[in-house]
């Protein structure tokens, strides 16, 4: 009597179980709808239109390789991939550099959660104001005439400006730097100040000085955070082109400054091109990060 | 008994907080000590004063011989346990417990040394069969293990464990508490083990410390702790004592509660004044109770009763308020029955009461 009541009252309630899953797939619609439209459409899209036929004045859906050949084999456009990858390395390990210890003052150093805020606010300040005049900002920094230079001329440090600094890979890399350090040093403080003091302290107290400590706690336990950050970094790197046309006088070709041009001159087909070429490249840069430490593992 | 940890006349403030004030203590070799205090006595920074996270504002810490205050902790070779286990989440059960012999400064072991004291301090603790594990897949009182053999492994002379139950069920609690007595007589070590219970100090220490308010309230063998207390802040923590405060006459004591006369053989010690009878040593006789000439009592109104196994703990509310607790102990007599609001007398020996002069 006690068996059938109690298998009557189950199989109700695993269906309203099943239902009620069912009921909440539907929370997912918009952001499935969203992302159909305006990700995965497009995506298709810039594939398929890469194979379009590209003349001068016109483009026709006849299908060819031909953009994609032009890609491979011209010089300029190679040269142009690989610049970006040297940029986004090079940037890549500038804001590692710079914002890691950054992040691990703190979020390790600083144990008052107030004021790790405070500072971490601090490092947002600059967002304040447009992305343009931030990139801008840099050239009368940098220039010839500018700041930097009168400074160093002034001291007796150089005697004619150095000019190098503008215009060149350097400002390029120094202001995208600038820009992208704060989602290095989020992430990495958010891991740093996870870890518990006592850990610290227990690793001390079994006899470890500072560098064991920092070697073999506290890197690998903040390094989801390092992964995380260089997937923004990284993400929003690949795709620049404003800073590099702002500080670096058109001398440096991203792969982000060709699709900006090619649009420009109404060359759908060739912009595809690069716009695959890039998504490719991100894909594999992201899917390569994730699998130097499981996220999954952290969440 | 060599003295293994000295500390002379140790302060520590926090702004106007005088966490320790005047600490003076010395820890002997080979034992084990249990420090008790309540929470805001002063027992973790003690500690932490110890192991060397904590520099003390003045006084000196000797341990093995040499002075360690101002020495990093890295360098001071005392181990500690903390409460929350502290173990590092990354590692496996064996790569936390090698951590220390691993990574402490100097010259690196031989890997196989290294392999061997592992494997030895495994089977003492009792982690056989989960060394590859991540110590976040692990139980509560395994990783308590994890923790101990962590420190022991690296062969300190002193242990100090910061409240190292806290985070188990009862239990598991009685459990470790032989174990850890056990681990410690064969390894022939100092564990200083603070705590909060007072039944968990007595049970463990060969010489229990109560610490109160930053200062050592008392240092002696549990049962002298428990039978005279030092002073009546000692004997209000080991939470078995009714106190009253009042004022000392020639041949009685003056409280609120009433006038108890005193022995004239009874000692008196100093920190009060305050008059102190234990629980289990006053007798509940029907109201108005008739008393021999070298008993004294007090008249109180049975509120209720508490059942704890072994023995049965009630409470009788006197005139002003306060709260008198009475404990029987069931292997002597029936289960008492008192009716509720009904009035009893209060009866006990003088000498079983202790006074502070």
């Amino acid at each position: 009597m006690a068996m059938t009541t109690a298998s009557e009252g189950v199989a109700p309630s695993a269906a309203r179980q099943r239902a009620l899953q069912r009921t909440a797939l539907w929370l997912l619609a918009p952001g499935v709808v969203w992302m159909l439209l305006f990700l995965v459409l497009p995506i298709l899209m810039m594939v398929y239109v890469s194979f379009w036929t590209q003349t001068t004045f016109t483009i026709e859906p006849t299908l060819t390789t031909k953009s994609w050949v032009n890609f491979f084999t011209s010089e300029t456009y190679l040269g142009a991939l690989w610049t970006t990858i040297r940029i986004w390395l090079t940037v890549l390990a500038a804001t590692i550099v710079v914002g890691y210890p950054t992040a691990l003052f703190v979020g390790l150093f600083v144990r008052n959660k107030t004021l790790q805020t405070v500072l971490l606010v601090l490092c947002v300040i600059p967002f304040w104001t447009s992305f343009l005049i931030r990139v801008l900002a840099w050239r009368p920094m940098l220039g010839k005439e500018g700041a930097i230079n009168l400074i160093l001329q002034g001291l007796g440090i150089t005697d004619a400006p150095i000019e190098a600094l503008l215009f060149s890979d350097l400002s390029v890399v120094i202001g995208m730097t600038q820009i992208y350090c704060v989602f290095m040093v989020g992430p990495i403080a958010f891991m740093l100040a996870r870890i518990d003091p006592n850990v610290i302290e227990a690793a001390q107290d079994l006899g470890a000085g500072f560098g064991r400590i920092f070697r073999t706690i506290i890197l690998p336990l903040s390094m989801p955070g390092v992964v995380v950050g260089a997937i923004f970094v990284s993400v929003m790197v690949l795709g620049e082109f404003a800073t590099s046309a702002a500080l670096s006088g058109r001398k440096v070709n991203l792969l982000g400054n060709i699709i900006v041009t090619q649009v420009g001159s109404l060359k759908w087909a060739f912009a595809a091109v690069v716009g695959v070429v890039l998504t490719v490249i991100m894909g594999a840069v992201v899917a390569a990060l994730l699998r130097v430490v499981d996220l999954r593992k952290e969440l | 008994m060599t003295t293994v940890l000295q500390l002379t006349n140790v302060s520590k403030s926090y702004g106007p907080l005088k966490a320790l004030d005047g600490v003076n203590l010395a820890i002997p070799g080979d034992s084990y000590v249990s420090l008790l205090g309540p929470s805001g006595s002063g027992k973790t920074i003690l500690l932490r004063v110890i192991a060397g996270f904590e520099e003390p504002d003045q006084g000196t810490v000797t341990f093995d011989g040499r002075r360690i205050d101002g020495t990093p902790a890295h360098r001071r070779g005392i181990g500690f346990v903390f409460q929350n286990f502290a173990l590092f989440p990354h590692l496996s059960v064996t790569k936390n417990i090698s951590f220390g012999l691993e990574n402490r400064e100097g010259p690196p072991l031989d890997p196989r040394t290294v392999r061997d004291k592992v494997a030895a301090v495994i089977d003492l603790v009792g982690l056989k069969g989960l060394e590859d594990r991540g110590v976040t897949q692990i139980s509560g009182g395994q990783r308590q293990r994890v923790a101990l053999a962590r420190t022991l492994v690296t062969e300190p002379r002193l242990v100090l464990l910061d409240e190292p139950f806290g985070a188990l069920d009862a239990n598991l609690r009685m459990r470790m508490r032989t174990e850890l007595r056990a681990i410690r007589e064969r390894l022939g070590v100092t564990f200083l083990h603070v705590t909060g219970s007072e039944t968990e100090a007595l049970a463990m220490g060969d010489t229990v410390i109560v610490l109160d308010r930053g200062r050592i309230g008392q240092m002696d063998e549990p049962d002298t702790v428990y039978n005279r207390p030092a002073s009546p802040a000692v004997a209000k923590f080991l939470n078995c004592y009714n106190l009253f405060e009042g004022s000392l006459a020639s041949d009685a004591f003056v409280s609120p509660a009433g006038r108890f006369p005193l022995s004239a053989s009874a000692t008196r010690r100093p920190g009060g004044p305050a008059y102190a009878v234990r629980y289990d040593r006053i007798e509940v006789r029907p109201a108005p109770a008739e008393t021999a000439p070298d008993e004294v009592a007090i008249e109180g109104t049975f509120v209720t009763s508490e059942y704890t196994g072994a023995s049965v703990l009630s409470f009788f509310s006197l005139a002003d308020g306060r709260v008198v607790e009475v404990e029987d102990h069931l292997s002597h007599r029936a289960p008492p029955t008192y009716a509720p609001q009904q009035r009893y007398g209060l009866v006990w020996k003088r000498d079983a009461a202790l006074v502070f002069a």
